[in-house]
């Protein structure tokens, strides 16, 4: 992965940098020590490392704007932080970068159960939201799989999602307001506890911008209140396309299950080895089908769905009882990652989504993919959504594994997008998917989401490297190609 | 303007018009029906683009939840493909005959290009939450495309959020993909008398407390319900809707919790909904419709802030409050008695209370002989948000060709 040659200049002037940013912040909150820095140099994405050039944690939204402003004014880049638990590479640090951890911005501010509404912090926890506000019947719906550690504001720099989102939607359907720190260092709110812009949705265009546009200092959450009951049904397949028909059975009979996930066989016999949830060790393919809601839709809705599964050929069918059995349903999906670790010395995980309807032509390709790279791969699968996640199994000691599964795992999200779908459902494009952009987007498309980074950061100074494979100067993007060779307004300010 | 409005094909039709205008500097009004015209500046433009033939449906996959079509799609075909399907868009735009008159009832790139969303807003979110990708063609005379035609996306900037709400400011857009979801089996309303409005707030907030999902709650102060045939006390209107037997089950233990509830079967629940959806309470006035979008908790302290205006014994204003409260609707003169434009009173009085946004959607036509509104339509901006919206006009429309100051001056 080539990241942008890093800036002598800059590194050469670590000393004053360091010094500067000890008059913004406590000393103690400059990291400066090689080894202090090594616990920053990587993310989610472990495979890539890199020392930031200093750490800063910042505690307060004016120190985050003095740091912002002193780095614009100084051409310094900024690489933001939340808890550092991307998948794609979002907080990989850059040799000649602050890396800026907000850490320290860990206290919920506000819980308002008269609007339905949490302020936070962006350090909090996804999890610590919905502990904060469990007691009075509510939680917070996104439920990314590392809600335990991965903070909020993280969730929004990466939209995150979680198994729930088909029916609860992803960060961005629970976001009602932020507060922002521009490159420029200037302090903006978008959103509050009302619902839309009524102006450019400039929080819909920050949820999901993996760092690039803005630093987000405050975070204002919707919050709803709990279901009154949760039952699934695990439900076996013979074949996979079998258990894909099922799905789009279900919802064509108007049904939206809370959860609905598919994994296949070897990502249900690692599970099964691990937690022994009781999965079916033959099948080809395993649904677990979540249903919330008051108790007799759930209980009417159960037997809509054992119909639906039973006529649409499941070889398998257990409906919980109970809420342990419910517990123990997902026990094996949820350890699935680390069930699949213990079966190899690394794996890649993926996450394209497509048309659920070419699932089983995708699991197809990935079974001619996996003969030709000479890896396995397992697949576990939002399957209401269309998201996958091949995880790609190989081992980073044999010379060249590495690189034959980022091939294969290429491969893979190539036919996503074949097939109609996207190259991300919910990890990001950080630096791991940002050089397969141009599969899904020709260069104009790139070149116009450029132009809005531009509008937030004209010297891509904000996590540079992310995201678009091929950094264009805003000057650049800004020319207008106008008839007859006359720029109209020629001293207006383009980018 | 023009007499004919240019109505082009397709999107590769509207390239070359672009293309002109940015040659000889002449900006273009653009719209899709033009049923909601009404709202903001009108554009300073000679030409008129109205892309109502942009039309049909181009994929339909009812399982994948996924619709894609072209912008200029009456919003009545739509609709009733979808209900063919038993499904819908769940953030219920509403009919804009009413407020705005005509037959149309507008394109699905009208309702995305003003983020026009219903009551189910509350609960299933707006405009903005449904469009997942589309193809446009920019103020640069450029077409691109963003997002995707999936529902479950990440990959690039979500542009479809800033496309939805823009209203044709920053690009035209042609193809639209959108997430539908299935209809419900069944609606049916519950209604509670309030003694004030922050009665209503608190009968609100605690059915929110509960397991029994509402699917949109409004307050209907005496007149509004007396107009909608309910009763002469303030009313909160609760909407249930799903799998008949788990609405049946909802409403009785709703009606068990909470005092003096009533039942409104599915006819009149449906009729009670289209009079709040679509302002339907308001349409008649002749005033400025004022579409208020605040904390749901702010409604009575915005209220008693406007006291004297809004409750003056010969001329109150009518109003109403959809999104369990956090949406007002209201007509109200451009000035009060005192000769104070209502606009800036009614925004200092959102920003006093939790802040949120005012938007004047539809101007009276009498101005009471005074000077002509100068109030904006649309909330004005602060100096942070300004400059982001100046450079982002730029970066999409750096000429100003399309709809320049429908929003703002200069954006």
């Amino acid at each position: 992965m080539q990241m942008p040659e890093p800036d002598a200049a800059v590194i050469a002037r670590r000393d004053s940098i360091l010094a500067a940013l000890r008059k913004i912040v406590p000393a103690t909150s400059v990291v400066d020590s090689e080894e202090g820095r090594r616990a920053y140099d990587a993310d989610g994405l472990s495979a890539y490392r890199q020392l930031p050039l200093v750490v800063v944690l910042p505690e307060t939204v004016k120190q985050v704007s003095a740091i912002m402003r002193y780095c614009y004014q100084e051409g310094i880049k900024v690489v933001p932080r939340g808890s550092g638990t991307s998948l794609s590479g979002g907080a990989l640090p850059l040799a000649d970068a602050v890396l800026l951890a907000m850490g320290k911005f860990n206290r919920i501010l506000d819980i308002d159960y008269a609007n339905r509404c949490v302020v936070t912090q962006p350090g909090v926890t996804n999890l610590a939201i919905t502990h904060a506000v469990e007691d009075e019947g509510f939680y917070y719906a996104p439920d990314p799989s590392s809600q335990i550690a991965c903070s909020v504001g993280g969730n929004v720099a990466e939209n995150s999602g979680g198994v729930h989102c088909l029916k609860y939607g992803l960060t961005t359907n629970n976001l009602l307001g932020v507060e922002m720190v521009t490159m420029e260092g200037e302090v903006v709110r978008l959103g509050g506890k009302h619902l839309d812009a009524g102006d450019y949705d400039l929080l819909g265009i920050m949820t999901g911008s993996e760092g690039l546009l803005g630093v987000v200092t405050e975070v204002s959450l919707r919050i709803l209140q709990k279901p009154a009951t949760r039952r699934a049904l695990l439900v076996g397949f013979d074949e996979t396309a079998t258990a894909a028909q099922a799905v789009g059975d279900i919802i064509a009979a108007g049904i939206i299950p809370a959860g609905m996930e598919m994994m296949d066989h070897l990502a249900i016999n690692a599970a099964e080895d691990f937690v022994h949830a009781g999965y079916p060790r033959d099948a080809a393919a395993l649904l677990i089908i979540e249903l919330d809601g008051p108790e007799v839709e759930v209980d009417a809705l159960i037997d809509r769905v054992d119909t639906i599964v039973n006529q649409a050929g499941a070889s398998s069918i257990k409906i919980s009882m109970s809420e342990d059995e419910r517990l123990r349903f997902w026990a094996g999906r949820k350890a699935a990652f680390p069930a699949v670790g213990r079966i190899s010395p690394d794996y890649l995980c993926m996450d394209g989504t497509i048309p659920r309807r070419a699932l089983p032509d995708m699991m197809v390709r990935m079974a001619a993919l996996s003969q030709k790279y000479g890896l396995r791969v397992a697949n576990v699968f939002h399957a209401g959504d269309g998201n996958l996640h091949p995880l790609i199994l190989f081992d980073a000691n044999e010379a060249g594994e590495l690189q034959r599964a980022e091939d294969f795992g290429a491969d893979i999200l190539r036919a996503c997008v074949e097939m109609g779908g996207v190259l991300t459902g919910e990890h990001g494009v950080g630096v791991e998917k940002r050089d397969l952009m141009p599969i899904q987007f020709s260069e104009d498309d790139l070149k116009q989401q450029q132009r809005l980074k531009c509008a937030f950061d004209a010297d891509h100074l904000l996590n540079p490297g992310k995201v678009f494979p091929q950094l264009h100067r805003c000057a650049e993007l800004g020319r207008l190609h106008v008839h007859q060779g006359k720029m109209p307004f020629p001293d207006l300010p383009r980018f | 303007m023009t007499e004919t409005p240019l109505r082009p094909e397709t999107l590769a039709d509207i390239l070359p018009i672009i293309a002109e205008a940015m040659a000889t500097q002449q900006p273009l009004a653009v719209a899709g029906a033009s049923t909601k015209s009404a709202i903001g500046y009108p554009v300073a433009a000679a030409t008129l683009v109205q892309c109502d033939r942009w039309t049909g449906i181009l994929d339909y996959q009812p399982e994948e939840l996924v619709l894609t079509v072209r912008a200029g799609t009456p919003m009545a075909e739509l609709t009733d493909l979808l209900e063919s399907h038993q499904q819908m868009l769940a953030f219920e735009p509403p009919d804009p005959r009413p407020l705005f008159g005509g037959n149309h009832q507008g394109t699905i790139g009208g309702v995305l290009a003003s983020n026009a969303s219903g009551s189910r807003r509350l609960t299933a979110g707006a405009a903005r939450d449904f469009l997942l990708g589309f193809e446009a063609a920019s103020g640069r005379g450029e077409r691109f495309r963003a997002g995707g035609k999936v529902v479950k996306n990440v990959t690039g900037y979500d542009l479809s959020k800033l496309m939805v709400g823009s209203f044709g400011t920053l690009a035209l857009m042609d193809e639209v993909t959108l997430k539908t979801l299935p209809r419900p089996e069944t609606a049916i309303s519950l209604t509670f008398p309030a003694a004030h409005f922050a009665e209503a707030q608190a009968i609100i907030a605690g059915i929110f407390a509960t397991p029994y999902e509402p699917s949109a709650a409004a307050i209907l102060p005496a007149d509004m319900a007396q107009k909608a045939g309910l009763s002469e006390v303030m009313q909160v209107v609760i909407r249930l809707e799903g799998f008949a037997v788990s609405v049946a089950d909802r409403a009785t233990h709703l009606l068990n919790r909470f005092d003096r509830g009533e039942k409104q079967g599915e006819a009149e629940s449906r009729r009670l909904w289209q009079d709040i959806c679509d302002t339907r309470l308001l349409a008649d006035e002749n005033a400025d419709i004022w579409k208020i979008s605040c904390p749901p908790s702010s409604g009575a302290e915005i209220l008693a802030t406007l006291e004297a205006e809004i409750n003056s014994a010969d001329n109150p204003y009518p109003y109403y409050a959809d999104w369990g409260g956090g949406l007002i609707w209201m007509a109200a003169p451009s000035y009060t008695p005192s000769k104070v434009a209502f606009g800036s009173i009614l925004r200092d009085a959102v920003a006093q209370h939790g802040g949120g946004f005012a938007m004047r959607v539809r101007t009276a036509d009498s101005d009471q002989g005074l000077t002509p509104v100068v109030v904006p339509p649309f909330q004005p901006l602060d100096a942070g948000r300004l400059a982001l919206h100046q450079r982002i006009k730029a970066a999409f429309d750096p000429i100003g060709i399309l709809n320049p100051g429908r929003m703002h001056q200069g954006i």
